[in-house]
């Protein structure tokens, strides 16, 4: 609905879809991208193109759906622009096991109690960039966005049936990783 | 849904039960799960920063216009299509049980308007080809208004109905 307002030219329409979508694509693009001023020039470059685009929206997916794919490939787009040899979206990314598991290590070694549950996300988020990119993509737009395997297979560009053996490799690799983190 | 059930389980909430019992609850399942639950609430911070922006930004980007030729007694004028549209859709918005969903405007080599296709949205109810004669009549009306002899006369518009949308919402539909 809101959309379709948008659409029509309505901007506090548009306002509230950025607003309701904003955060869950800024956190889906800032695992792809691990910067965060790489981050925050991807969403803005992603809205303004919705907002440019929203006419010629066809409501095929859901608008998050579609800020999502838009964020992908911007977020890929940007990652290449920084580093040329950017891996494919099926391989390993270029970062060394060694150095995240000791910087995992290195983030539980503060004080306990209130920083507790920011370690955790920083290893969970150590442990995801581990994660060849698409593995990491239906990772988080399942456990995290709860995308149906249909919606993912269109953020990623695949079909619901790799995407679920996708989600499987990344589950059973990140509870690997998790069991470093003591 | 009975709790044991799995046959009202979508395949994606049957793989993510399947995953949680394959986990075992020990600490290290435990720790991952809580860190998945934050990593949910969480909202990063570099939104926060930049969402007032983010909207700002979006809402004053220029759009580029294509120009569409009309003609008047002094001779012919450029009209931005954006306005064209702009018009159009206020004046079939008025029109009861219809709004426009989108209107596109095609011209030739030298500007001059080819055709106007438009979506409309109606309202639960209404009669469809009624709607669409009146949008039809509406439109054909202005376009005469706002590029004089230039403007398609009304037996070169084709009106061609397909529904593509429903909806019972007054906000949407007047």
């Amino acid at each position: 609905m809101l959309a379709r307002q948008a659409a029509l030219g309505d901007k506090t329409a548009f306002s509230q879809l950025v607003s309701r979508h904003g955060a869950a694509l800024y956190r889906y693009v800032s695992r792809l991208l691990h910067d965060t001023h790489d981050a925050q020039d991807c969403v803005q470059e992603v809205m303004l193109s919705a907002w440019r685009n929203i006419a010629s929206f066809r409501g095929s997916s859901s608008v998050r759906t579609w800020l999502l794919v838009m964020g992908r490939h911007e977020a890929q787009k940007i990652a290449r622009q920084r580093q040329p040899h950017f891996p494919q979206s099926g391989s390993r990314p270029a970062i060394d096991f060694d150095d995240v598991v000791a910087d995992m290590r290195n983030r539980h070694s503060g004080p306990e109690g209130d920083t507790l549950e920011a370690e955790l996300l920083a290893a969970l988020d150590a442990s995801l960039s581990l994660l060849p990119e698409r593995q990491r993509s239906v990772w988080v737009l399942r456990e995290i966005e709860h995308l149906s395997y249909t919606e993912i297979a269109t953020v990623v560009g695949t079909t619901p049936t790799a995407v679920r053996g996708l989600l499987q490799r990344a589950r059973t690799a990140i509870a690997t990783s998790m069991e470093e983190w003591r | 849904m009975n709790d044991g059930d799995e046959s009202d389980l979508t395949v994606e909430e049957q793989d993510d039960r399947a995953a949680d019992v394959s986990a075992g609850g020990n600490k290290s399942s435990e720790r991952l799960a809580r860190a998945t639950v934050l990593l949910r609430q969480h909202t990063d911070i570099g939104w926060k920063a930049i969402e007032d922006n983010v909207i700002a930004r979006a809402l004053t980007l220029y759009r580029p216009s294509a120009p569409v030729r009309g003609h008047h007694e002094y001779g012919d004028f450029f009209l931005a299509a954006d306005l064209l549209v702009a018009q159009l859709r206020s004046v079939i918005d008025a029109v009861p049980s219809a709004a426009a969903r989108d209107i596109t405007c095609v011209t030739d080599a030298q500007d001059h308007l080819e055709s106007v296709t438009i979506q409309l949205i109606a309202a639960y109810g209404a009669s469809l080809l009624e709607v669409a004669n009146r949008i039809h009549a509406v439109a054909v009306r202005e376009l005469r208004q706002l590029l004089g002899t230039l403007a398609p006369t009304a037996g070169q518009v084709h009106t061609h109905v397909h529904f593509g949308d429903v909806s019972d919402d007054p906000s949407v539909v007047n």
